[in-house]
């Protein structure tokens, strides 16, 4: 009981404790270790007395205290003298305790996180770790590597804050093009990875939740910016539809084929506003467009409802004028398959750069289906044989082999 | 902070006159970019072709002195300057306004013990 409420404050309470600690302190390991600090403490004492009425605050007030202390002894050992230790906190200060009173610094951590100076690989794993509070485990797993190796990796990346003299807070506007999209680019993989690892868990209602509120917070900050607003509306469609991902055994169910009345409605509607908002302020890049196209999919109300794919493809001609790249005509040949039929989609696919795709599951996965639609039945079974093998997501390979099974 | 800006260019860029209008326009901003520094230079300095450059080898205690540069490279460092600035962003302010004669890398490192 005790463990639960205390794994629950930790899940919601860290990015923020972290971050308003990492900027008052300028150091992210002193405010990640003070932090672990302040939940070994709390495993100890909420045990005993009871969990705190407001247990963000408690940490923070807690974590804050360890920082102080590590900080203190860092400057003994430099061979200063030590300052008078703070008070424990007392029983009157504890209920006190607002966690309101928390400064909220999570976009200056952002910008630190998704610094152009830090390795582009790096920084969406920094962003998961310490604005959206997902663990070491579980971002290695989203990133398909070994959990040393991403370890390895945000050491790198934090190092490089602290030595190259990275300053901890929003820039200036003259430097927001460059830094806003750096930390876009850097969301939008990191929602990416997160979005495909939920798909048959659902453990990252938390994330997501951290996800919806940093686009808010963006563009509460930046009202005027497009790219900003269409991102928020993004991240809400996909949201939106995260209860009608996968079926009862874990299996995912194809954005076409999802019933509609297990989305999100007031989700939708939210990102319908931001969307109108992103058009309305100006010319929202291929972000509006992708934008446009989840809100073109979350138009079905029922069931019944057809998948509006001229539309779709209608979308995906326009997103190639801003971005025409393999992976977004690929995207298109899903749609020409279902307006124009699978043996155009195929040959459209073919066309396309196969060197760069070759590594990716759903080049072979829509491949397959175009054959498998043509009934050239030994080719699609390679062809999601190719796809399985890759590797994705288990709800999106449990899909894969039903689909093949079918074939046989 | 202290960082160590070094510009790296292709130096056939400047042909084999180093005297001509650009070269000396390009020397005037160069003093231009020092007067705006003011104090956050703390030194800078443009450096002589490669061809003027020797390296000593150390290697199994053996001193050897070669002519040229250490390592062949399309780019070639072609000058530096040491700033003492607030943090990165400054510093990349800074390398931002380099004049150029054409296309160049500027790399930024902080200096080893200066917080």
């Amino acid at each position: 009981m005790m463990r639960e409420a205390l794994t629950i404050a930790v899940r919601t309470a860290q990015p923020r404790i972290v971050a308003a600690l990492a900027v008052r302190f300028r150091d992210l390991d002193l405010a990640e270790e003070a932090f672990a600090d302040a939940c070994l403490r709390a495993a100890e004492v909420w045990e005993r007395d009871g969990s705190p009425s407001d247990s963000a605050a408690w940490l923070y007030r807690v974590a804050e205290r360890f920082a102080l202390q590590i900080l203190r002894a860092r400057r003994i050992r430099g061979g200063l003298l030590p300052d008078a230790p703070d008070p424990e906190p007392t029983v009157e200060a504890a209920m006190c305790d607002d966690a309101s009173l928390i400064p909220d610094d999570r976009l200056r951590l952002i910008f630190v996180c998704c610094h152009p100076a830090v390795a582009a690989e790096s920084r969406a794993a920094l962003t998961l770790r310490l604005i959206c509070g997902l663990s070491t485990g579980e971002i290695a797993r989203a990133f398909l590597v070994p959990e040393p190796t991403l370890a390895q990796r945000l050491v790198r990346a934090k190092r490089k804050i602290a030595e190259a003299g990275i300053r901890f807070e929003v820039p200036e506007p003259a430097a927001w093009p460059e830094r806003l999209e750096a930390v876009l680019s850097t969301l939008e993989v990191a929602y990416a990875r997160a979005h495909e690892d939920a798909a048959g868990t659902g453990s990252h209602a938390g994330f997501a939740s951290e996800m919806l509120g940093l686009t808010a917070l963006l563009c509460e900050l930046l009202p005027r910016d497009p790219e900003v607003a269409a991102f928020a509306a993004l991240v809400r469609y996909a949201e939106a539809r995260r209860p009608a991902r996968v079926d009862g055994e874990g299996i995912m169910i194809p954005l076409s084929e999802q019933n509609p009345a297990l989305w999100d409605r007031s989700l939708i509607g939210e990102a319908d506003a931001y969307l109108e908002h992103a058009f309305s302020i100006g010319s929202a890049g291929a972000r509006g467009v992708q934008a446009a196209l989840h809100g073109a999919w979350c138009s079905r109300l029922t069931h019944d409802d057809p998948p509006p794919w001229p539309e779709i493809l209608k979308l995906y001609d326009r997103l190639l004028m801003f971005r025409d790249d393999p992976f977004v005509r690929l995207n298109r040949a899903v749609a020409v398959a279902e307006v124009y039929g699978a043996a155009m989609a195929l040959a459209d696919i073919e066309v396309l750069d196969a060197a760069r795709l070759e590594g990716f599951a759903p080049y072979h996965a829509v491949r397959a289906d175009c054959l498998r639609r043509l009934s050239r039945t030994k080719e699609a079974i390679a062809a999601y044989d190719t796809a399985l093998a890759l590797g994705s997501s288990q709800a999106e390979k449990l899909w894969l082999q039903r689909r093949r099974d079918e074939l046989r | 902070m202290q960082y160590a800006l070094l510009l790296y260019e292709d130096e056939t860029i400047y042909g084999s006159d180093r005297s001509g209008p650009a070269v000396k326009d390009l020397l005037a901003k160069h003093v231009a970019l020092r007067n705006e520094l003011g104090p956050q230079r703390l030194f800078s300095s443009g450096l002589k072709p490669t061809e003027m450059t020797t390296t000593v080898k150390i290697a199994e205690g053996n001193r050897t002195v070669h002519d040229g540069p250490f390592a062949e490279a399309r780019e070639q460092l072609a000058g530096l300057y040491v700033v003492d600035v607030p943090d990165l962003d400054a510093a990349i302010a800074v390398a931002k306004k380099f004049p150029l004669l054409k296309n160049g890398s500027i790399e930024i490192r902080p200096l080893l013990g200066a917080a």
